[in-house]
């Protein structure tokens, strides 16, 4: 795991740099803004920790930087005034988290991991349901007999798993699988609720979808 | 000239042949006359060659005799239905099944139940007339394409490249296709269900 830390008062640096790397993370240190830049720009991280007085650039600009550049590392953001103002520009302007000066070493150490931990969790997981599992880095979807999905037939079963405890309706479906697609209708949702079925007949799997069309929806094993 | 494997049987096995490929014709022009699709996109048929049939006793260290050839070995006789959809060759497997003179002796469906390295399809051993079998192989479009492609390639993956990949990726290119072909059946079945002649 891999972490930036920008901070320009060296003692503290020093300090959290030692703590972190005791915790068994890589740290990049940075002691102003135009450093942290060129690090960011230069290496891959998993969590970016940004004071945001420093000088040359000060955080926020540095997190517009790196958000205009389209990096979505997760960003925590450390301020020495508790002002509210600050806290509200940074989480606006892409910052994940932010902790106010002074804080606990054990506080920093949670909010990284709770950051870190979002990211590889949700990308190494396997989901599975009944005697079906789905497959994130391949997108196949296996019982006896595998099948690779398109994306939104992905999400979509991904979505039907996460809920599969009540029904979703038809319009909850459009907003989070579909959000910002125009086109999409409940005629969108009921052709690939149609695709997962059979796709779950022809793994061989005993789950299915039970629900009718432009109605709600959820898995169910038979 | 060396006797014929098949002995006399030769127009018996030429008859079995034609009463099966009469039954699919019968078949597919029922369908294209109720439901205006055609089930069958093309259908092969062969009687085994003399060498090839010497070659697989030899093979199965068989005698190169008539018995082997009519009574051991099931594919003298031998059909491909490449058929539109997956719910033809389902019931095109029904139509056959309920031919008269015309038993199954063995059925495997690869479509349900998909071999290891992603071979689909739908085998069944058929007996004409309690004498000559008959090997027929149901499958889309789809599903023979990867056949084709995969036979081909096959044989080459020895020459050069990582077999191990080669073999996950042919099997994912199964994957895919077989999707595919849910997604064509699926998009199918909602127009003639708006149409409201439902299949």
């Amino acid at each position: 795991m891999k972490l930036l830390l920008a901070e320009d008062t060296r003692d503290l640096n020093r300090v959290i740099t030692a703590a972190l790397t005791h915790e068994g993370y890589a740290v990049d240190p940075a002691f102003d803004g135009e450093e942290a830049l060129g690090l960011v720009n230069k290496n891959g991280y998993d969590t970016i920790i940004l004071d945001i007085m420093m000088p040359k650039k000060n955080g926020l600009e540095v997190l517009h930087e790196i958000r205009g550049a389209n990096i979505v590392t997760p960003v925590l953001m450390l301020t020495a005034k508790a002002e509210i103002d600050d806290r509200v520009e940074g989480l606006d302007a892409g910052a994940d988290d932010y902790l106010t000066k002074p804080f606990a070493m054990k506080e920093l150490f949670a909010r990284v991991r709770a950051l870190t931990r979002r990211k590889t969790q949700y990308t190494e997981q396997q989901l599975s349901f009944a005697d079906f599992t789905l497959n994130n880095d391949k997108f196949e979807m296996s019982s006896e007999n595998s099948v690779r999905l398109s994306v939104k037939e992905f999400e979509l079963m991904q979505t039907l798993i996460l809920n599969s405890t009540h029904y979703i309706d038809t319009n909850y479906i459009l907003e989070h699988v579909w959000s910002g697609v125009p086109d999409a209708g409940p005629d969108t949702v009921w052709l690939y609720i149609s695709y997962l079925r059979g796709k779950l007949n022809a793994i061989t799997s005993k789950a299915v979808i039970t629900g009718e069309r432009n109605g709600s929806f959820r898995l169910e094993e038979q | 000239m060396q006797e014929s494997i098949y002995g006399e049987y030769l127009p018996q096995l030429k008859a079995a042949l034609d009463y099966i490929l009469d039954g699919i014709n019968d078949i597919r022009k029922k369908i294209k006359e109720e439901k205006t699709t055609d089930p069958i996109e093309h259908c092969l048929a062969r009687i085994k060659s003399e060498d090839s049939m010497r070659e697989k006793c030899r093979r199965k260290g068989l005698p190169e005799d008539t018995h082997s050839a009519l009574e051991v070995i099931r594919d003298a006789v031998g059909v491909r239905v490449v058929c539109t959809f997956i719910s033809d060759v389902y019931t095109i497997r029904d139509y056959l099944s309920a031919m008269p003179d015309c038993e199954i002796i063995q059925e495997k469906d690869y479509i349900r139940h998909a071999k290891p390295n992603g071979y689909r399809s739908y085998h069944l051993i058929l007996r004409v007339k309690k004498k000559i079998y008959a090997e027929i192989q149901l499958r889309t479009i789809s599903m023979d394409t990867w056949a084709a492609l995969e036979h081909q390639l096959k044989y080459k993956q020895s020459i050069g490249g990582n077999t191990k990949l080669i073999e996950e990726e042919l099997k994912r290119c199964a994957d895919e296709l077989a999707s595919t072909d849910i997604s064509m059946q699926t998009i199918r079945d909602m127009i003639f269900e708006n149409r409201g002649d439902a299949n």
